[in-house]
């Protein structure tokens, strides 16, 4: 019997009609299987598997030719001097004892990238790690170049975001997963992915079946989804080894900040700009009726704008005087004054597009990080803000769900989205007092009477009502 | 390609069409024609400014998504390049090290300290040795919005150095006169591809597709092979009804998928079927049919059916394969008509199905009393082509298959093991009437059509 790799899928030549897990495949007459099922019918071709040889009895397969098998074991040693937490270990030693497969839940902030290093020393074998977004991905990048880069000759690989490297440790974002995972689902021998949660869709879960990888680590703060399709993760990566819950983490690695609100003024320009745009938008809005404040009454104003010249054009103006509050001119001069009075300490500027941050780089001459800065420019600023070499950061929405940053003692929001647990997060794990006496200080500068006032008060109800869960 | 978000397409009872739009419509006319003098006006600008000025089209407009459309589809005919002087990132890295020894960088100038951000700016602008605007241009020269259009179509920025690679491209000075090639971008060429696209769009989430062509077989395969679809093929009559072999076959169905398809409806291979659709419009008549799984695949998911065909009036930009692989067999064909034979050659009119791949035998060779043999000529190839060429011989394992192999070819009889009776050996040039002694020997009689 021959087993080879096609495709994405297990071309199973010569197969006895016993072989399990397989298909006849009319349109090339021999059998096939889904790439997942390759432990299963390596197991099943040694009898070493009770289960499959007492129900499949082992048929006549002589000697098997695996063809299928394209990764490689080596030996690695984390270069990380960090010992690894309690739970971590226990975290390990649970997938350890599951065969190396299943799924890990740890609250955000608690370290799933450093267990996942653990994990891949621990397996020896080639690994593709699957994250869901570009950002995460170039951070996953920095910590495992940390760990492994020295060790690997090619060093740690990148499939995504304009970058198409394959190496024996590499990091892919679920999309680039999806598209290439038929050519390479052979190469690696661990899957890792994270944010698990996001893998149960018709697409993505087709990165896991035509993978042959033996080991498999599933890792999210948050397993459960609303529909209940977690439940097929089971079947994808194993069954989940460890739970650790966000109460016994809670304070003891997230930390505290103290927040000052400023409010600037549109200037008479932008005021008028802005009052003349959003009367558009609220004249529309209002002659039809929508429920602005359920979100399925904005549903129906977006499916409006799509037939309606009227309606798109109040779409675009609601967009426009958005953007008017949140370039506000004197937003700039707000944070002028905040850099100069804190040019000694570390400092991150955040905002909400890539225009404002690219502003703010040119004009305060400050480093800049958006979702458009390549991986190894990116590790490289983090790397230089870190060691203190850069003591200010400007940055778009990218520092979201479970992103390392290196800690700063000043935060400034020009402008953000109203999302409570993108916004919790983010903060609670970059702000921390640099000294006992003074604390970590968030500033959020909101420009007055314009929709963004109403962002920020969702905004801190958010939050509010998080800490009080 | 269209990008997902721009497909425009109707389902209705359980069938899902692209909304094809009217190119002789005199609206969608213009704005094609200002699209197409959008982008040329903006040769030698920035993407960011091109883009804004696209936007610009749609502010009041639903049709938006069609003007999008179009403008990804002229987008892909457009390289934007990273202009400046020298690598954009060496100068911020310079800037923001130099800035973070004097910070505060204020910026209200009435506090005296704003000559801080200027001198900045002079003191690595120096080390480059470029301008000052060169050095504040230059720091996100390669952020995607600030890249340069240089290329439009076949037109190219008269600014834009073409010798020149990578990042550093010199910028010339002057008023700048885009020259012009023969093969513009019109406005039929833009609205007929814009079409296809909108079909193109439909078969993202394609689960398998059957198409049925009555020509062109040798085309349309090797876009199947291309593009990494598999297939199952049957011969068919001029009425689309299946027949018993190829040699009573009119035209040829196939059911396209992929390798995973086997276990489940997967659209992971839509963007193929995607790909091979310019494929069919290559011939005279032809029909498809795809099915396209509707939504995320929740409990709602359902399936559609998408049909199109040649009545559709799409036109297709891939190129269709030469009538003829060798010298060798234009040679022949040119004999054959010279000949005074009732046999009559005809060019790849055979599919062979096997299995994971399809074999076109370069000729059929039929006399009108029915009687009827597949040809094929191995010519001047490589030992690895020889051995594959032999092995689909063998699993083709056709009766009334009939071989001319070249002397030069490294090879012997022994090759030919069991098939060595029906091997025409030849020099340089193949005779007519040697092929047709040996055809007559194995023809096959089938009822004359």
């Amino acid at each position: 019997m021959r087993l080879s790799f096609d495709d994405g899928t297990l071309l199973v030549e010569d197969a006895p009609e016993s072989v399990p897990y397989a298909e006849w495949d009319d349109r090339v007459d021999e059998y096939r299987a889904q790439a997942h099922h390759y432990r299963d019918i390596r197991k099943w071709v040694s009898g070493s598997d009770g289960q499959a040889s007492l129900e499949q009895p082992m048929g006549t397969v002589a000697e098997l030719e695996d063809e299928a098998r394209a990764y490689s074991k080596f030996h690695l040693t984390p270069s990380v001097a960090i010992e690894p937490r309690d739970y971590q270990q226990e975290a390990l030693s649970a997938w350890q004892d599951n065969n190396r497969q299943g799924s890990v839940i740890l609250p955000t902030g608690s370290g799933k990238t450093f267990l996942a290093v653990q994990a891949i020393a621990d397996a020896g074998v080639s690994t593709l790690v699957v994250v869901p977004t570009i950002d995460l991905m170039n951070q996953w990048h920095a910590t495992l170049t940390n760990a492994f880069g020295n060790q690997l000759p090619d060093g740690i690989g990148v499939l995504g975001g304009g970058s198409h490297n394959v190496t024996n440790i590499t990091v892919t974002t679920y999309d680039s997963a999806y598209r290439y995972i038929n050519e390479y689902g052979d190469r690696f021998g661990l899957l890792v992915v994270d944010e698990v949660h996001h893998l149960p869709a018709p697409t993505y879960q087709q990165i896991p079946e035509m993978t042959i990888a033996p080991y498999r680590l599933g890792l999210t703060a948050t397993y459960e989804r609303a529909d209940g399709k977690h439940e097929e993760l089971a079947e994808l990566l194993g069954t989940v080894v460890y739970r650790e819950g966000v109460d016994e983490l809670a304070g003891e690695y997230l930390s505290e900040y103290e927040t000052l609100h400023l409010s600037v003024e549109l200037t008479d320009e932008e005021r008028k700009q802005y009052t003349e745009e959003y009367q558009i938008y609220r004249d529309y809005v209002d002659s039809h009726d929508f429920d602005l404040w359920k979100e399925s009454g904005y549903q129906e104003f977006l499916k409006r704008t799509s037939y309606d010249p009227q309606g798109r054009r109040a779409l675009i103006a609601k967009q426009r005087a958005e953007k008017i509050a949140r370039t506000a001119e004197k937003k700039l001069d707000t944070l002028d004054n905040l850099l100069k009075r804190h040019h000694d300490d570390r400092t991150i500027i955040f905002t909400a597009n890539n225009e404002f941050a690219y502003e703010i780089s040119q004009e305060f001459v400050v480093p800049c990080i958006t979702h458009q800065t390549q991986t190894e420019e990116r590790t490289e600023i983090l790397e230089r803000f870190r060691t203190g070499k850069y003591s200010m950061l400007a940055t778009s929405q990218v520092l979201d769900e479970g992103i390392d940053v290196p800690s700063a003692n000043v935060g400034i929001i020009l402008s953000g989205s109203a999302s409570k647990r993108q916004y919790a997060q983010r903060l609670g794990r970059i702000l921390r007092p640099t000294d006992d006496r003074q604390p970590a200080r968030l500033y959020e500068i909101i420009t007055e009477d314009t929709m963004e006032t109403y962002v920020s008060e969702r905004r801190r109800q958010g939050v509010s009502a998080n800490a009080d869960s | 390609m269209l990008t997902a978000d721009l497909a425009r397409s109707r389902t209705y009872d359980g069938t899902i069409s692209p909304l094809f739009i009217d190119a002789d419509d005199q609206q969608y006319r213009e704005t094609a024609t200002e699209l197409i003098q959008i982008f040329e006006e903006h040769l030698g600008q920035s993407k960011g400014g091109l883009e804004e000025t696209i936007d610009q089209l749609t502010i009041a407009d639903t049709d938006y998504k069609i003007v999008q459309g179009l403008a990804k589809l002229l987008k892909d005919e457009c390289e934007f390049k990273t202009v400046a002087p020298v690598d954009p990132q060496a100068i911020r890295q310079q800037l923001f090290e130099k800035a973070n020894d004097s910070y505060p960088i204020a910026r209200q100038p009435t506090l005296g300290e704003d000559t801080q951000k200027l001198e900045v700016y002079s003191a690595v602008a120096d080390q480059f040795g470029i301008s000052l605007e060169d050095c504040y241009r230059g720091m996100y020269a390669d952020l995607e919005e600030n890249k340069q259009l240089v290329r439009f179509g076949h037109r190219t920025s008269d600014e834009y150095d073409e010798a020149d690679d990578g990042t550093t491209t010199t910028r010339l000075t002057g008023d700048s006169e885009e020259s012009y090639a023969e093969d513009t971008i019109t406005v039929d060429w833009l609205l007929t591809r814009y079409n296809l696209a909108l079909a193109q769009a439909v078969l993202y989430d394609a689960t398998e597709m059957r198409i049925r062509v009555w020509d062109s077989f040798a085309t349309v395969f090797s876009y199947v092979k291309l593009f990494g679809l598999m297939h199952r093929i049957y011969p068919i009559d001029a009425n689309g009804n299946r027949v018993s072999s190829t040699d009573v076959a009119d035209g040829y169905e196939a059911i396209l998928d992929g390798a995973a398809s086997l276990f489940s409806k997967s659209r992971k291979y839509g963007i193929r079927m995607s790909n091979f659709l310019p494929a069919l419009p290559l011939c005279d008549r032809w029909e498809m049919e795809a099915d396209i799984l509707d939504d995320d695949g929740g409990a709602t998911s359902q399936t559609l059916s998408f049909e199109l065909d040649h009545t559709d009036e799409l036109s297709s930009h891939y190129s269709a394969q030469s009538d003829f692989d060798s010298d060798v067999e234009r040679t022949l064909a040119q004999k054959w008509e010279r000949a005074n034979t009732d046999w009559q050659l005809v060019r790849e009119d055979d599919v062979l199905d096997l299995g994971a791949e399809v074999m076109l035998p370069d000729f059929a060779i039929e006399h009108p009393d029915g009687r009827r043999v597949v040809f094929e000529i191995i010519g001047f190839w490589t030992p690895e082509y020889l051995n594959g060429k032999l092995a689909k011989i063998r699993n083709a394992d056709r009766d009334n298959l009939i071989v001319a192999v070249s002397e030069r070819l490294d090879c012997s009889s022994e090759d030919f093991d069991g098939l060595d009776d029906r091997v025409l050996w030849f020099k340089s040039g193949i005779h007519v009437y040697d092929v047709i002694e040996l055809a007559k020997e194995y023809a096959v009689k089938f009822s004359p059509r």
